[in-house]
């Protein structure tokens, strides 16, 4: 017993390793830190001034929202890319011969993605805050770093979900970013998911990070545990069934591919 | 551009439109993405409890970033496929300049982003009414094709900065939402900072997208369309004359050290 969880931790650990080694050894440290923060900083700008224009009075919501998408997106596009990159490289069919258990072999590749895309996240907020002078002396730092790696852990399950796709289809990436972009609107980080129209709210609810990102917002504005408590217990439901989606999906593609032999051929 | 013939035009543009525009990813760029923007201008609008939105920057302003977003992906992933496809040797090495490859490349991928715009103004007519009663249309046709000029000096600088150093790949993939930003692609140029404004100001599409919003808002000034229309001539022909300069030394350096692969 006390072999196989060693041996699992083993396979767990090499995997999130070599996965974001593999992604990262050849950038460069500006490739690497523009890609981190200088995207999402203009993307946050560009919706600023986007409000300022319509009289959207809360900027402070847009850079927060903005702020908080970053480990959603590292939770999600790296992940994508640690999976489907496998095909792209030819190493796939490595990884499927070989007896190596699944689970850490899956969720390994998350690692790395979770706590970059938390550091990350933390490291953007008080950037922003420092230029906007946001006041930050009401903050529970303790909580908004948890509400910020649990946004991290579960945008991991669409990352997984996309990765697994990306594995049949040759469009997985690009399917992704067309959801990425979509989570400007949905995932309540430019516009408040109450302002949605009703059938975009039902949407809004039904992925993860929205609940994380709502959780994130209170703690912003001082909220303690009683106020966030339903918000984070919702969105580790939600990320978790994503998970759990995202992996049941890889081991059918897996077991389709030994009967049919077609995996590397889509 | 010396020897150019049609023969030369319609397979490059052909072969271009083959590779980069019918595809999925050019939809999504296209199409998807831009009408995220104009959807989260449009709520902005409504959460800030604007009856309508504004259509000139909301809905058009998406065809815009659309246009622009492909210009950014497709000019220099042009490079970069042929270099890892092995393709950019012997592009280089063929008689016909690299310069005149990615010209011709850069203006179906321009002539591609019509779509967008295309798409954009469709939506802003048939769905939202946008009339053209008011709309200066001879300001905003000329200040358009001054755009695509301004997009297409832009394209070529751009894929041809993927030629002379491989890392500068790392930076070009970044271009795509500061000069959005820099440029108001969706919202107008003056709520910037004054500081902003200026840095703007050395980007020719800046120019050529006010003088074209302020057109069909209905502005008729001719002094300040002028204005801006020259400023967008002057600066487009500045990209390309700097792209002239240095697609000549990194030729001469390529041909020298033989390292065409390795920079």
């Amino acid at each position: 017993m006390i072999r196989t969880i060693t041996h699992w931790f083993r396979v767990l650990w090499t995997e999130a390793v070599l996965s974001y080694h593999g992604r990262f050894a050849i950038t460069s440290p500006f490739g690497y830190f523009a890609g981190k923060l200088g995207f999402p900083l203009f993307l946050m700008l560009f919706f600023i001034y986007m409000g300022k224009f319509v009289g959207f009075a809360d900027p402070a919501f847009i850079m927060i929202g903005n702020m908080l998408l970053i480990p959603a997106s590292s939770g999600m596009g790296g992940v994508t890319l640690a999976v489907s990159d496998e095909r792209g490289w030819g190493t796939l069919s490595y990884i499927l011969g070989s007896p190596a258990p699944r689970v850490p072999v899956f969720l390994g590749r998350a690692v790395f993605y979770i706590l970059d895309g938390f550091a990350t996240s933390l490291l953007g907020l008080f950037i922003t805050a420092a230029i906007f002078k946001l006041n930050l002396a009401s903050v529970n730092f303790l909580l908004l770093g948890c509400c910020s790696l649990l946004i991290a852990i579960t945008s991991c399950g669409l990352g997984f979900l996309f990765g697994s796709i990306s594995l049949v289809s040759r469009d997985g990436w690009v399917i992704l970013n067309t959801f990425l972009a979509f989570l400007y609107i949905l995932a309540g980080v430019n516009i408040p998911v109450t302002s949605l129209p009703v059938f975009l709210q039902k949407i809004s609810y039904g992925i993860p990070m929205t609940r994380g990102i709502m959780a994130a917002r209170l703690v912003m504005n001082g909220g303690a545990w009683d106020a966030i408590g339903r918000l984070v217990g919702g969105e580790a439901l939600v990320g978790g069934i994503y998970i759990l989606a995202g992996y049941v999906l890889f081991r059918i593609i897996e077991k389709r591919s030994f009967v049919s032999g077609t995996l590397d051929a889509v | 551009m010396s020897g150019l013939s049609w023969g030369l035009v319609h397979e490059q543009m052909t072969v271009q439109i083959r590779v980069r525009t019918l595809n999925v990813f050019s939809l999504a760029l296209y199409v998807f993405q831009p009408a995220v923007f104009t959807a989260v201008g449009m709520l902005l609008s409504r959460a800030a409890g604007n009856a309508t939105p504004d259509l000139v920057y909301s809905v058009i302003g998406g065809g815009i970033m659309g246009m622009w977003s492909g210009i950014v992906f497709t000019s220099t992933y042009d490079i970069t496929g042929d270099r890892r496809n092995g393709m950019l040797e012997l592009i280089v090495g063929s008689p016909t300049p690299l310069a005149t490859v990615e010209g011709i490349r850069t203006l179906a991928n321009v002539i591609s982003g019509l779509f967008s715009i295309a798409v954009a103004f469709i939506a802003a007519m048939a769905i939202f009414g946008f009339s053209l009663s008011g709309v200066n249309v001879w300001g905003a046709v000329v200040s358009f094709l001054l755009l695509l000029f301004s997009l297409w000096c832009i394209g070529v600088f751009l894929a041809n900065f993927l030629a002379w150093s491989r890392l500068s790949g790392t930076f070009v993939d970044y271009l795509e939402m500061p000069i959005a930003f820099l440029c108001g692609f969706m919202y107008p140029i003056r709520i910037l900072p004054g500081w902003v404004q200026v840095i703007s100001g050395f980007i020719p599409v800046r120019w050529a997208l006010e003088a074209m919003n302020e057109s069909l808002l209905g502005n008729t000034d001719l002094r300040f369309l002028v204005i801006h229309w020259l400023a967008a001539i002057g600066i487009s022909l500045a990209f390309l004359f700097i792209t002239r300069q240095l697609q000549d030394k990194v030729h001469d350096s390529i041909r020298v050290s033989g390292e065409l692969s390795s920079i």
